[in-house]
């Protein structure tokens, strides 16, 4: 009885300080100016949304409709792109051990490359194809940077596949394209809603690229928010800026919140066979 | 047959190879060639061979040594940290979080969040006239450090990097421990091994595995940090935050040292190369399949 008193003392501390920042904020979004300069305790004297309506107005400097817009088309297309391209290579790693030795410890290693070591000779590849400070140019790497989880999730999803059901297709005369699309595809699909929801998670929280790619029209929601906090004139609105960085991660938090067993389950996989 | 099916395999795995020799393989060439070049944004689609001036100007730049140290120390420290916090909330809340896996849900709220609005949240909360943390500990103990002066500043990016990222220690140390079998414990139990006794000698030795692979991803991610250190403090506080990510971005955006730049990265690459090999040769040795 008294342990399990500790175990709770416990839990409420460990969880209330980890998210303390995340409560910090949540308040500081809805103080009143006034409120944010004389008051910093995390008791606001009154509540409001102005700081949210300042958010989204667009001024000349800052247009958070269109940081979002970056944000969801890029990462998009990051975490698509993966799917698509690791589809067929996951079927032939778990079906015919094609590329077990190779590709797939290759691609596994990326998730523990620095990754900016690419980035300056990529930014000078974007610069001479035109490809620097668009949506597609950024949905791109962060694709690069999907490619090693998709893979995994990917391969050990198809390799959960009675083999008998790809064999009695191949008996019929289905080629691997057929059984690829027909058969497989249907069959691993709860693992695909797991890989794009995290992917989308780990594309939309991607900060480098988006700082390093982008100058003005693609720069990407986190980017994006960090531009509150460097003062147009007058200092830091901190108000406002505390809800910026609220909205830039509502995105993420509510799908995480929602699929977070499934999330849980995914960093494992990711985790052991990395 | 056999041969037709070599040829499929080819087909199956050529889009992934073509996508990673585009946007890796070429970067990498390019690292290659541009490290060992004269070059600056003036010339940057021809630059001159000019072999291993940049490679020496990196090794003779204390800053760049100051980097590494700095990212190994940081590496080391926060996955010392948050492998043994998470392994110790994961094993001591086992009971609660059980009954109730919507616990965990509040735990991976953080690192959820992107690195980089972490740190931004972390400039509210840490300043001296709006941040809350400074007010409650001028209100309980009449003071409150410069958490991110040059003195502390390494200190503070541990703590914040520590507290994102423990969540995902103790997920892996919560999964691992309740997949250990309930008989090897009830059978320890009947030998009387109980308490303390029985984590040390039973469950911790199943946890051994978990245990290297958390530390080991938390210490590419922690040497390879570079978002919150970035918005919170950026190049800043006197080189006493500059990670290896850092001094590259700097080098390069910030004072054009293209050359110097690339040089660095390709140190990096070849010391991450090298390491990942060892370690992958390691397990292979040890588990021969």
């Amino acid at each position: 009885m008294v342990m399990n008193a500790i175990r709770w003392l416990v839990f409420a501390v460990a969880a209330l300080v980890m998210n303390f920042p995340v409560i910090a904020t949540i308040v500081t979004a809805l103080k009143t100016p006034a409120d944010v300069i004389s008051n910093a305790s995390l008791i606001p004297r009154a509540i409001t949304l102005d700081n949210f309506a300042a958010v989204f107005t667009v001024s000349e400097r800052l247009n958070i409709w269109k940081y979002l817009w970056n944000s969801l088309s890029a990462s998009l297309i990051g975490t698509i792109l993966p799917i698509l391209l690791c589809l067929p290579l996951a079927y032939a790693i778990a079906r015919r051990d094609f590329g077990r030795d190779l590709l797939l410890p290759l691609v596994v290693n990326l998730r523990a490359m620095p990754l900016i070591i690419f980035a300056i000779p990529l930014y000078m590849m974007y610069q001479t194809l035109g490809l620097l400070d668009t949506r597609f140019g950024l949905g791109l790497i962060l694709a690069v940077v999907n490619l090693p989880l998709a893979l995994v999730l990917l391969t050990n999803a198809v390799a959960e596949i009675p083999r008998e059901l790809d064999e009695a297709a191949g008996m019929d005369g289905a080629r691997t394209g057929r059984i690829l699309t027909r058969l497989t595809l249907p069959l691993i699909r709860p693992a695909i809603a797991t890989t794009f929801v995290f992917g989308f998670i780990t594309a939309w929280n991607e900060f480098l690229f988006g700082l390093m790619l982008t100058t003005s029209k693609a720069v990407p929601m986190t980017v994006g928010a960090s531009f509150f906090f460097s003062a147009g004139g007058g200092g830091v609105q901190w108000g406002v800026a505390a809800a910026v960085i609220v909205v830039a991660s509502a995105p993420p938090v509510i799908l995480g919140l929602i699929m977070y067993r499934q999330i849980g389950r995914s960093m494992l996989a990711g985790a052991v066979k990395g | 047959m056999a041969n037709e099916s070599l040829k499929e395999n080819r087909i199956l795995a050529t889009p992934v190879v073509v996508f990673l020799l585009a946007m890796l393989g070429f970067p990498a060439v390019l690292d290659l060639i541009y490290s060992v070049s004269t070059v600056s944004f003036e010339n940057l689609r021809d630059p001159t061979i000019s072999g291993f001036g940049n490679y020496r100007e990196v090794l003779g730049d204390p800053y760049f040594w100051s980097a590494v140290s700095f990212s190994t120390r940081f590496g080391l420290l926060t996955a010392a940290l948050e492998t043994a916090l998470g392994l110790f909330l994961a094993v001591f809340l086992a009971p609660l979080i059980h009954r109730r896996f919507w616990l965990m849900a509040i735990f991976m709220m953080p690192m959820i969040i992107a690195p980089s609005m972490m740190g931004l949240m972390y400039r509210l909360v840490l300043h001296e006239f709006v941040g809350p943390l400074p007010y409650y500990l001028f209100e309980f103990f009449g003071e409150s450090p410069a958490f991110l002066s040059p003195q502390l500043a390494f200190r503070t990016l541990v703590v914040i990097e520590t507290l994102q990222w423990t969540p995902f220690t103790l997920l892996l140390f919560y999964t691992a421990y309740s997949s250990i079998p309930n008989d090897i414990r009830e059978a320890a139990k009947v030998d009387g091994t109980r308490g303390l006794r029985l984590f040390t000698h039973i469950e911790l030795p199943a946890l051994l595995p978990t245990l290297v692979v958390a530390f080991g991803i938390r210490f590419i991610d922690g040497f390879r940090v570079f978002d919150n250190i970035y918005v919170l403090i950026g190049s800043g506080a006197g080189g006493s935050s500059t990670s290896l990510s850092i001094y590259i971005y700097t080098a390069f955006f910030k004072s054009a040292d293209i050359g110097k730049a690339l040089a660095a990265s390709v140190l990096l690459f070849v010391v991450a190369f090298g390491l990942l090999w060892l370690v992958g040769w390691l397990l292979k040795k040890r588990r021969p399949a």
